[in-house]
C-alpha cells in the first residue's frame, strides 16, 4: 500500500482530506445519488411531469417494455453497434499506436495529431459531415467509389454507415491510450526479447499483447460504457430509420422521455440499461483476469 | 535496405493519415463554396466560385461567435475545476489513509458506469425545482467532478514518493501548502491528459445543455451547430463553416497539452 | 505552461463577449402617457390603446415560435410603437426541438408568456395554458376557427388560418420538358404522365431529374388524400384509427408505382423533397402552404408554379384533402401575473387588427379565418390561395389528432420504401402501433362537422 503516509499530530477536522470527502459525499449525493434512487423509484411509477402524473404502477412499466418489439430491436442494434466498433476502435488503435512507436515511423507528433483530429471534433459536427458524405446523390463516398447506395437509409447499411462514422472518430483516443501504454512498458524486457532473437510477432504475441493487458481492458470498458450509450449519431443520421433499423437504447430512452413524456417507463429502460452495462462490464473484467491469470 | 523499409512504412502511415483527413479537407474546402455548389451532382473538389458569404452567415443569423465564447466559458470553468477537484480528491485518495477509502475510490469507478440515461430524468426535475433553468450554473455544478479525472489523478499521483511528501511535512509545509506547491506541480502530465479530455467533453455535450439552456444566446455551440442544420433546411455550407471555427480551440487546447498528454495517460497505466 | 494558456484562453474569451455585443439591453422607457391619441380599432374584438400597460413600468416578455418571426416582429414593432415601456423578445426553435423544448421550459418559473402552438401537440401544451380573457361570442363574431376550440366556455387558442396541400412545380423544368399550362393535370392518371415527362435520366439509366419527388411528404399525404375516395381516417364514433384501409393502400399503391413503374422518381434521389426542389433537381412536389415561405427564404431563385391536388376523376371528389388549422399564441398559466397581462393585451392588439391575419395567410399561404380579410385581394392573387379559393369548402378538417399518427406514417414510408416491405402488412402493423400508442388519449375526432359529411 502506497498511501501509508503519518498523519500530522494536530488534526483539524477542517484539514484537507476532511473538506474534499465531504464536499465529494454531498456532491455525489445530490447529483448522483438521489437521481439513481429518483430513477428507481420512478420506474416503477406512470410519470408525466406535463400533466402532473406520478402514479404507483408496480412493475407495469418493465412488463410493457420487456413485451415491445422496438426495446429489443434497439437492445440488439446496441449491442451489434457496441461490439463492431469496439472490435475495429481497439484494434485500428493499436496497430497505428505500435506503428507511431515503432523504431521506422517519422513525424511522430504530426502523424499523432492527425490521428486525433477526429476525437477531439464534437460528434454533432462530425454526425452531420458524414451525412453529407454518404448522401446517395453529391455526397463524397459514392463519388469517389462510384456507387449508388442510400447509405443511410437502407436497412442493410445504415447501421454499418454509422459504425464506420463512429469508429473513424475515435479509433485515435485507442491510439493515444495504447501509446501511452506502450511507453509505460518496462524496456528492459523488450531488450532482452531482441537479444534472443525473437522476431517482431513473437514479440508482440508473448511480451507487447500480454503487458497491455491493463491498458485494452481500459479502452474496451470505457468504450463499451460509451457505445451503450451512444444517440447523438443516431439523432442526427438516421432518427432511428429507416422504419425503426437503427433505433438504439438510448435514442429509444430519449424519444420515449423528451419527446413523448413518458419518463417512468424511460426510467425503466435506463434501469435495464444501467443492469446490462454493469453485467457486461464486470464479466469482460473476470474474461481477462482469467486470460491475465491474475 | 533500412531506408526502403522506412519509406514504405511511413507511406503507408501517410496513405493511413490521409484517409482520416479527408473529410475535414473536404469539409473545409466546402465550406468556402456557395451552397448550390455543394448539393450539385457531380460537382469539382475545388469550389467554382469562392466566397466567404457561408461564414458571414453564421455569424450574422445565429450570432456564432457568442455561442462559441458562451461555449469556451463553460468548457474553461469546468475543466479548470475539474482539475482541480480531480487532483485533490486524487491526492486525499492517494495519499491518506482512512476508513472507507476503498469505498469510495470503488464508487467513484462506478459512477462511471451509470448511464446518462438513468440520471438524466432526475437531475432536470432537480434543476427545475431549483430554479436554475437556462442558467450555466446547471450546466457546471454538477460535473464539477470526473470519475475519470479522479481515477487518473488517483493512479499518477500513487507514484509520487511518500518521502517527497514526508519531506514537505518536516519542513512545516500545511497539508494544503503540500498539495498545492507539490503535489499539483508534479501531476503536470496527468493534469495535461484530463484537460484534453474534459474539454472535449464539454466541448461536444450535446443533450444536457439542449435540455438546460433556452435563450438562443446562451446556448452553446454543439447545440447550436444542431439547431443551425434544422432552422434553415440543411445549411450545409453554414454548417462547414461553423463546424471548421467550433474545432479550432480544441486543437489549440491539445496542442498546448499533447507533449505531457501521453505521459500523463502512460503515468496511470502504471498497476495500484 | 497551464497560466499562460488559462491566461490566453480568459483573453481570447473577453474579447469574444465584448465583440458579441454582450447582451440586447435595449433601454425601455417608463411610460408616463395613457392617452395615446389613438382610436379604437376592431370589429367585434376590440382593443383600446389609450391606457398604460403594466402601470407604465418597463417589463420584458418571451414570445417562442418556430418559424414566421417576421410577421410576429412587425406586430411587435406596432406594439412597442404605442407602448415603450414593453419589449417582446421572439425566441426562434426549429420545429422539432420546440416541441422537445416548450413543454420543459414551461414547467419551470421561467417558461415563456407567449408562445406559437400547432394543434398536434395539443395534448402537451394544454394544461400550461391560460384561457384568452376576451369574450367568446366577440371572437366568435370575427373569426370562423373559434368553435373547435372551446373548451368549457373559454378559449385557449384557435384557427387563425387553415393550411392544406397543393402540388408546386418548378416552371423552368417544366417549359424545358416541353409543357404548357394546358398540360396541368387534374387527374392523378394525367399526373403521372406529367410526372414521366418532367423526369431525366442518364446513360445508365439513373434519375438526374425527378418528374416528382415525395421522400418526407408521405405522412402528409397519406393522411388526406385517402379521404378522395370518402375513406375517413376515424371509425364513426370518432375515436378509433382507420389507418388500414382500402383507400390508403390503394393511394399507396399509386405512390408506390410512380417510384417502380413508371420510374418519376425514387426514395434515394433527393433524401428532402423540400431541398431536392429548392435546388432545382425535382420537378414536382407535393406541399403544405408553408413551403411558399420556404421556397422565398432558401431558394428564392427557383421559379415556381402551383396547381390544385389532383383528383380521381375530372369530377369534385368527397373531399379533396386534408387541412389543419395554424394556431394562434398561447399563453403561459404560470408566467408572473405582470406579464400574462402584457400578453393577453398583445394578443388582443393582434387579433383586432386586419395586418396579422393577412400578413401571416401571406407568408404560410393559410386561408385566414378572420372574416374581414378573407376577401383582401392580396389573398386572392396569392398563387396557392388562389389555387386553394375555388373548393376551399371541400377540405376535411379531422381535428388536433396525436403525433403519434404522423410518426408512425414518417416509418410506415420508410418501411415501405427503404425497407421494402409488403405494403400491406405494414399498414397493418401501423394500425397496430397507433392503437397502442393512442391507448390512453382522449382525442374524438370533428370529421363529422365536416361540411359535406352526410353527401
Amino acid at each position: 500500500m502506497n498511501g501509508n503516509v503519518v498523519e500530522r499530530k494536530k488534526q483539524s477536522i477542517f484539514s484537507l482530506k476532511n473538506v474534499t470527502i465531504v464536499i465529494l459525499l454531498l456532491h455525489f449525493s445530490i447529483f448522483m445519488i438521489y437521481p439513481i434512487i429518483m430513477a428507481f423509484v420512478g420506474s416503477f411509477h406512470h410519470w408525466n411531469p406535463l400533466s402532473n402524473v406520478f402514479e404507483f404502477t408496480g412493475i407495469e412499466n418493465y412488463i410493457q417494455i420487456l413485451n415491445s418489439k422496438l426495446f429489443w430491436t434497439s437492445m440488439s442494434n446496441t449491442l451489434i453497434f457496441s461490439l463492431v466498433v469496439i472490435f475495429f476502435r481497439v484494434s485500428i488503435g493499436l496497430v497505428i499506436a505500435l506503428a507511431l512507436y515503432s523504431k521506422l515511423s517519422r513525424f511522430k507528433t504530426t502523424f499523432r495529431t492527425i490521428f486525433y483530429m477526429p476525437t477531439i471534433t464534437p460528434l454533432v459536427a462530425v454526425s452531420f459531415v458524414w451525412v453529407w458524405l454518404y448522401n446517395p446523390q453529391f455526397g463524397l463516398i459514392n463519388e469517389v467509389f462510384n456507387l449508388d447506395i442510400n447509405w443511410l437509409r437502407d436497412s442493410r447499411t445504415a447501421l454499418p454507415a454509422v459504425m464506420v462514422m463512429t469508429t473513424w472518430k475515435d479509433f485515435g483516443y485507442a491510439t493515444i491510450i495504447y501509446l501511452g501504454g506502450l511507453m509505460s512498458l518496462p524496456k528492459d524486457a523488450f531488450e532482452a526479447a531482441e537479444i534472443d532473437g525473437a522476431n517482431s510477432w513473437t514479440a508482440f504475441k508473448y511480451l507487447t499483447w500480454p503487458l497491455l493487458t491493463p491498458i485494452t481492458m481500459l479502452v474496451a470498458v470505457t468504450s463499451l460504457i460509451t457505445y451503450l450509450q451512444s444517440f447523438i449519431q443516431i439523432l442526427v443520421m438516421t432518427e432511428g430509420g429507416p422504419g425503426t433499423s437503427t433505433y438504439t437504447i438510448s435514442y429509444l430512452i430519449y424519444e420515449d422521455a423528451f419527446i413523448n413524456y413518458n419518463f417512468g417507463s424511460a426510467s425503466a429502460m435506463s434501469v435495464v440499461l444501467f443492469v446490462c452495462i454493469s453485467g457486461l462490464t464486470l464479466i469482460s473484467f473476470k474474461l481477462t483476469q482469467k486470460k491475465a491469470g491474475v | 535496405m533500412k531506408q526502403v523499409k522506412v519509406i514504405l512504412f511511413n507511406l503507408i502511415l501517410l496513405a493511413f493519415s490521409i484517409l482520416t483527413v479527408v473529410p475535414f479537407v473536404w469539409m473545409l474546402v466546402s465550406s468556402f463554396k456557395p451552397n448550390s455548389e455543394i448539393v450539385k451532382i457531380g460537382g469539382s473538389f475545388l469550389p467554382d466560385t469562392f466566397t466567404i458569404q457561408n461564414y458571414i452567415n453564421v455569424q450574422e443569423r445565429f450570432d456564432f461567435l457568442r455561442m462559441f465564447g458562451n461555449s469556451l466559458f463553460v468548457a474553461v470553468v469546468v475543466t479548470g475545476t475539474v482539475i482541480y477537484t480531480s487532483a485533490i480528491v486524487g491526492f486525499a485518495l492517494a495519499k491518506y489513509t482512512f476508513k472507507g477509502r476503498e469505498f469510495i475510490f470503488g464508487m467513484i469507478l462506478g459512477t462511471m458506469m451509470i448511464p446518462w440515461a438513468v440520471t438524466i430524468i432526475p437531475r432536470y426535475d432537480m434543476i427545475v425545482n431549483f430554479g436554475w433553468l437556462d442558467s450555466y450554473i446547471a450546466l457546471i455544478l454538477p460535473s464539477i467532478f470526473s470519475g475519470f479525472g479522479i481515477f487518473l489523478l488517483r493512479q499518477n499521483i500513487m507514484t509520487i514518493p511518500d518521502d517527497v511528501i514526508e519531506a514537505a511535512r518536516m519542513d512545516g509545509a500545511t497539508e494544503w501548502y503540500i498539495f498545492h506547491r507539490v503535489i499539483l506541480p508534479m501531476s503536470r502530465n496527468a493534469i495535461s491528459s484530463i484537460a484534453i479530455f474534459q474539454f472535449l467533453w464539454v466541448w461536444e455535450d450535446f443533450l444536457w445543455p439542449y435540455l438546460i439552456i433556452n435563450t438562443q444566446s446562451k446556448q452553446l455551440i454543439a447545440v447550436g451547430l444542431k439547431l443551425f442544420s434544422g432552422q434553415y433546411g440543411t445549411d450545409y455550407g453554414g454548417l462547414f463553416a461553423a463546424t471548421a471555427i467550433s474545432i479550432i480551440p480544441v486543437i489549440i487546447v491539445y496542442v498546448t497539452f499533447q507533449k505531457r498528454f501521453i505521459a500523463g495517460i502512460s503515468g496511470a497505466a502504471v498497476k495500484g | 505552461m497551464f497560466k499562460k494558456l488559462w491566461i490566453s484562453m480568459l483573453v481570447l474569451l473577453s474579447v469574444l463577449v465584448a465583440c458579441s455585443g454582450g447582451g440586447a439591453s435595449n433601454n425601455l422607457t417608463k411610460d408616463e402617457t395613457p392617452d395615446k391619441g389613438m382610436e379604437v380599432f376592431g370589429e367585434a374584438v376590440m382593443f383600446n390603446p389609450n391606457k398604460l400597460v403594466n402601470d407604465g413600468e418597463p417589463i420584458t416578455i418571451e414570445l417562442w415560435t418556430w418559424g414566421a418571426e417576421d410577421v410576429f416582429q412587425k406586430q411587435i414593432d406596432a406594439y412597442k410603437e404605442i407602448y415603450p415601456n414593453v419589449d417582446i423578445k421572439t425566441v426562434v426553435n426549429p420545429w422539432d426541438e420546440m416541441w422537445t423544448k416548450l413543454p420543459l421550459a414551461l414547467q419551470g418559473d421561467d417558461g415563456p408568456a407567449l408562445f406559437n402552438i400547432h394543434n398536434s401537440q395539443h395534448d402537451n401544451l394544454i394544461n400550461f395554458l391560460a384561457p384568452y380573457d376576451i369574450p367568446l361570442a366577440d371572437l366568435q363574431a370575427d373569426f370562423s376557427g373559434v368553435d373547435a376550440h372551446i373548451i368549457d366556455g373559454d378559449i385557449h387558442y384557435f384557427d387563425i388560418g387553415i393550411m392544406t396541400g397543393s402540388i408546386f412545380y418548378n416552371k423552368v423544368l417544366w417549359e424545358e420538358a416541353g409543357l404548357t399550362e394546358e398540360d396541368i393535370p387534374h387527374t392523378w392518371e394525367e399526373f403521372a404522365l406529367v410526372a414521366k415527362q418532367l423526369t431525366k435520366k442518364d446513360d445508365t439509366g439513373s434519375i438526374i431529374q425527378a418528374g416528382y419527388n415525395f421522400n418526407g411528404d408521405y405522412q402528409a399525404m397519406v393522411l388526406g388524400l385517402p379521404y378522395q375516395q370518402e375513406d375517413l381516417l376515424f371509425s364513426e364514433n370518432g375515436q378509433n384509427i382507420n389507418y388500414d384501409s382500402e383507400a390508403r393502400l390503394a393511394f399507396t399503391e399509386y405512390l408506390h408505382e410512380l417510384y417502380y413503374e413508371h420510374e418519376v422518381g425514387s426514395p434515394n434521389f433527393g433524401d428532402d423533397s423540400s431541398q431536392s426542389f429548392g435546388n432545382g433537381q425535382s420537378a414536382m412536389v407535393y406541399k403544405w402552404g408553408w413551403f411558399q415561405g420556404e421556397l422565398n427564404n432558401n431558394y428564392p431563385d427557383i421559379e415556381w408554379g402551383v396547381f390544385q391536388t389532383p383528383f380521381i376523376t375530372e369530377e369534385i371528389p368527397f373531399a379533396i384533402d386534408r387541412y389543419n388549422g395554424e394556431s394562434t399564441f398561447g399563453i403561459n398559466k404560470n408566467a408572473p401575473s405582470a406579464e400574462q397581462e402584457v400578453a393577453q393585451d398583445f394578443v388582443r392588439f393582434v387579433l383586432a387588427g386586419d395586418d396579422f391575419s393577412v400578413d401571416y395567410a401571406l407568408l404560410n399561404s393559410t386561408f385566414p379565418t378572420k372574416y374581414a380579410v378573407a376577401n383582401h385581394a392580396e389573398i386572392l392573387s396569392n398563387p396557392v390561395l388562389s389555387v386553394l379559393s375555388e373548393n376551399i369548402d371541400r377540405y376535411m378538417w379531422p381535428g388536433p389528432f396525436p403525433a403519434i399518427i404522423e410518426t408512425v406514417s414518417g416509418q410506415v414510408f420508410q418501411e415501405i420504401f427503404y425497407n421494402r416491405k409488403d405494403i400491406e402488412s405494414v399498414l397493418s402493423q401501423a394500425q397496430e402501433d397507433i392503437e397502442n400508442g393512442m391507448s390512453q388519449s382522449k382525442f374524438i375526432s370533428a370529421e363529422k362537422n365536416y361540411l359535406h359529411y352526410n353527401d
